[in-house]
């Protein structure tokens, strides 16, 4: 068997982290093994080859398969799917098309404008090759030709703020660290991402490390740096791997190193590795991490462009800050600040998860309604349920009601609501979540994340926490929603670092747009959500109940009787309020209260 | 010359040299600042957060730790209100939660009308993780015998792989400076414990003095004094003698004497690590 007449085979798989856990290599292998078999041939190609995340991670493994430069994407595909698109697209010429990817694909897509994420997810993240094809790393000799003042003023010009949470403009940050006195002077990439559902950095290292890299050149150049570091967890194996690989090609193209292009001018990179301490993603803690200290922040009034790593100036911008910056580069700052609101420029990736049908990496302009990225992009919530609440910028941000669904998504905007951007996790929370356990469990995770050195965070973050813990188990009064209040503000005030100072966020937030949830606690001692268990039961309306059976079998507290097509009864002694009868019932038959 | 720098403190005009920290400006013009973290032979860390003032004027308003922050020109700081009051009280409160037995704590939370916590922790020991200790054993001393170790409220003062330490050396300046005891010293015949939270984390055998024959240091200690402390040939410590007979007694020899005046002039320098 041979193929004839094929101008160019191209296949991409995803191996993200996403692609890689739905079996991406061993899709990878399939289709190499099946196009060796049928002893394929084209002019360009056949290949096959690994790409990153393309966003929509609830499809995965989604594949590209581009014959004479159609393209058409395959979801849910499987080594199994691999072969028999092998044999019908490629041979026979006829595309899959029930494996091929659905309406909720393309409305997952319409909306979004990737600029960092444009290649992530079309080109190879470990081949410096296909990268430099796409004109990579050219923006660094651009920026080489400009001169370190006017990329600076490109940057300030395009408005590039911070996308690590703190929103501060990058170009001012560049222009104090190059002017601060002190050499070396370090340039560092902080890929130390830890909140819980966010993974808008570590997709870039894995499906894009060379855009980073280049950033991170260009940074260089322009604040009179020679030596980097990437702080990046080391919960993130593949992403270390890449970038390693990434760095070693650069290495190889004397694109790092001594001379680089060519030119009078010295950087290189280097990796840390952080043992997974969320609070290492604070600046100065992350520097005390890389010196080998034990990764607390330092008490400091001095800016860290100033005096930072071991004492010397640095600028610390995140993966994402750092991949834009080739993109202004190329660009321009006018074409950049097209982009968004007044005071927020550019895109932001946002990680969206939690309660949401198409879950995943989406990348938006700034200044997009919340509603479009859950209603149009995410696809609204699962099971037809209404939209509570959406938690934005990782642990220490806040949750917004419905109210705000019509709210621009920017710097300002989220600031104001009580929330803030941070890196960009996006957690949908659905009619069914109880927003005192919601911020319970952020707080809890600020509790046991916080370095312990201040009291305020060390002891007042713990005690919120139990104030918290006794209201869900029933034993509040409206006296601990003052004392979550009075703590909240002290805590704000006076702790160390920003993990203190906003670690109150998400109970705040929730107080101001969820109170009358919390006083369904303390006063009425009921979870309207059904999630408290010691303020929740149970029970069977046999108006509704259909005796089918099915929530007794799911019992596992054996606490449902009744015949069969007969009401059923909860047997309130035995019941462990598992939720599981409520889940299960197609009728509605089974009542929270 | 230091540049001298103006700035007010509770709306009193205060001239101060440049680098000194605004606590230390306040201490000067007998303002007074609660502290506990804060030592003054120790390099401020600024963590227990009682010192916290309202500064405005050449910076952005805002609460700062006066240990840390450093005068500037045209500040205006302000050490009493009720906001930094409020803050204090609740601060005191959640320490005397973790340590409602520590008596100079409780006298202190009196102070700020403080008598007892609603936010007891059930931690049976004084300590307020102020890591005086921690900081005089690395900074001073040079040992690093005691670290802190886990994260948030889990934070604990141990010693390495929390064993009995190698690199105490008993000198006990971590007791001294421990603004509430939970570290102890004790000396029983010729043995030396220190109790760190109640836990033996060094033991001694005391040198005798070879003057008077009464147990007084521990070994390590004193060799650590032969080896930082710049002694001339000739004078280098042959024999151990205690600071009762260093004390100009007649028994001592010249040389001793000369000896005990030279260390008390000497400074220690001890590189860190």
């Amino acid at each position: 068997m041979k193929t004839e007449n094929n101008d160019s085979i191209v296949i991409s798989v995803c191996t993200g982290t996403g692609g890689v856990a739905s079996g991406g290599y061993k899709v990878i292998d399939a289709f190499k093994e099946e196009l060796a078999k049928i002893n394929c041939t084209a002019k360009i190609g056949p290949r096959t080859h690994k790409v990153g995340c393309r966003g929509f991670c609830a499809k995965d493994v989604l594949v590209d398969v581009e014959v004479n430069g159609e393209i058409e994407t395959y979801q849910h595909v499987t080594e199994e799917k691999a072969r028999k698109i092998v044999a019908s697209h490629i041979l026979d010429k006829e595309p899959v098309k029930k494996w091929m990817v659905k309406e909720d694909y393309h409305n997952f897509n319409d909306k979004q404008q990737k600029l960092v994420l444009a290649d992530c997810g079309k080109i190879n993240p470990e081949s410096i090759d296909e990268y430099i094809a796409q004109n990579g790393y050219k923006n660094v000799k651009k920026a080489m030709s400009m001169g370190p003042e006017n990329i600076i003023e490109t940057i300030k010009k395009a408005g590039l703020r911070g996308r690590g949470g703190g929103g501060f403009p990058a170009g001012i940050k560049w222009e104090s660290c190059r002017n601060a006195s002190g050499n070396p002077k370090y340039v560092l990439c902080n890929a130390d991402e830890g909140d819980p559902g966010a993974f808008m950095d570590r997709s870039i290292v894995e499906g894009h490390p060379h855009l980073m890299i280049e950033g991170m050149i260009i940074g260089a150049i322009a604040i009179g740096s020679t030596e980097g570091y990437v702080y990046i967890r080391a919960e993130y194996p593949l992403a270390v791997d890449r970038l390693r690989l990434a760095l070693d090609q650069a290495r190889e193209h004397n694109f790092l190193g001594k001379n680089i292009f060519g030119s009078d001018l010295s950087f290189d990179i280097k990796i840390i590795l952080g043992a997974g301490a969320f609070v290492c993603g604070e600046s100065t803690a992350l520097m005390t991490s890389i010196e080998d200290n034990p990764g607390e922040p330092r008490p400091k009034y001095v800016h860290t462009t100033d005096k930072g790593l071991w004492g010397k100036p640095s600028n610390l911008n995140n993966v994402e800050t750092w991949a834009n910056v080739p993109i202004i580069i190329e660009k321009g700052a006018d074409w950049y600040s097209s982009i968004g609101t007044e005071k927020s420029k550019g895109t932001k990736i946002f990680s969206l998860v939690g309660k949401i049908n198409n879950t995943g990496l989406v990348e938006v302009p700034m200044g997009i309604k919340l509603r479009e990225i859950i209603y149009d992009i995410g696809g609204g919530i699962p099971k037809k349920k209404a939209f509570k609440a959406v938690q934005t910028g990782g642990p220490s941000g806040g949750c917004l009601p419905a109210s705000y669904l019509d709210k621009p998504v920017d710097y300002e905007s989220l600031y104001e609501a009580g929330s803030m951007m941070g890196s960009g996790g996006m957690v949908v929370l659905d009619e069914d979540t109880c927003m005192v356990d919601v911020s319970k469990y952020f707080l809890d995770f600020c509790k046991d994340e916080g370095c312990g050195q201040c009291t305020p965070c060390r002891e007042g973050v713990a005690q919120m926490v139990r104030v918290l813990e006794e209201i869900t188990e029933g034993k509040g009064t409206l006296e601990h929603l003052d004392l979550l209040e009075e703590l909240a503000a002290m805590i704000q005030d006076t702790s160390l670092c920003a993990l203190g100072t906003s670690a109150p966020n998400p109970v705040l937030s929730t107080l101001q747009y969820f109170r009358e949830e919390y006083e369904a606690h303390v006063v009425d001692k009921k979870c309207p959500a059904g999630i408290c268990k010691a303020l929740t039961i149970f029970t069977i309306d046999e108006d509704l109940c259909t005796g089918c059976t099915v929530c007794a079998r799911n019992c596992p507290a054996d606490a449902i009787t009744g015949a069969k097509k007969e009401p059923h009864f909860i047997n309130q002694d035995k019941c462990t309020t598992c939720r599981v009868c409520y889940d299960s019932c197609k009728f509605g038959a089974v009542k929270k209260g | 010359m230091t540049d001298i720098i103006n700035l007010t403190i509770n709306g009193k005009q205060i001239k101060a040299p440049a680098g000194m920290t605004v606590l230390e400006a306040a201490q000067k013009e007998e303002i007074y600042i609660p502290t506990l973290c804060h030592h003054k032979s120790l390099d401020p860390e600024g963590t227990c957060r009682l010192c916290i003032v309202e500064v405005s004027g050449s910076i952005r308003d805002s609460i700062r730790v006066s240990c840390i922050q450093e005068v500037k020109e045209g500040l205006v700081v302000e050490t009493d209100t009720k906001r930094i009051n409020n803050n204090r009280k609740l601060i005191l409160e959640l320490l005397l939660g973790r340590a409602p037995e520590a008596q100079s704590l409780i006298k202190l939370a009196a102070k700020y009308g403080v008598t007892k916590s609603r936010f007891l922790t059930g931690e049976s020991n004084d300590c307020i993780l102020c890591g005086r200790c921690v900081r005089v054993c690395r900074d001073k001393i040079g040992m690093h015998a005691l670290c802190f170790v886990n994260r948030g409220p889990q934070r604990k003062l141990t010693t390495d792989f929390e064993r009995l330490s190698e690199y105490c050396i008993g000198c006990g300046a971590c007791t001294n400076v421990c603004p509430t005891g939970a570290i102890r010293m004790e000396d029983k015949g010729d043995q030396r414990k220190i109790f760190t939270w109640d836990q033996v984390t060094a033991k001694f055998t005391l040198e005798r003095c070879t003057h008077c024959g009464k147990p007084f240091a521990p070994k390590r200690y004193l060799e650590l004094i032969n080896q930082k402390v710049y002694i001339p040939k000739g004078l280098e410590y042959v024999d151990y003698v205690c600071p009762d007979c260093f004390s100009g007694h007649d028994k001592v020899s010249d040389r001793r004497r000369e000896m005990a005046l030279m260390k008390s002039t000497v400074k220690w320098s001890v590189p860190r690590g």
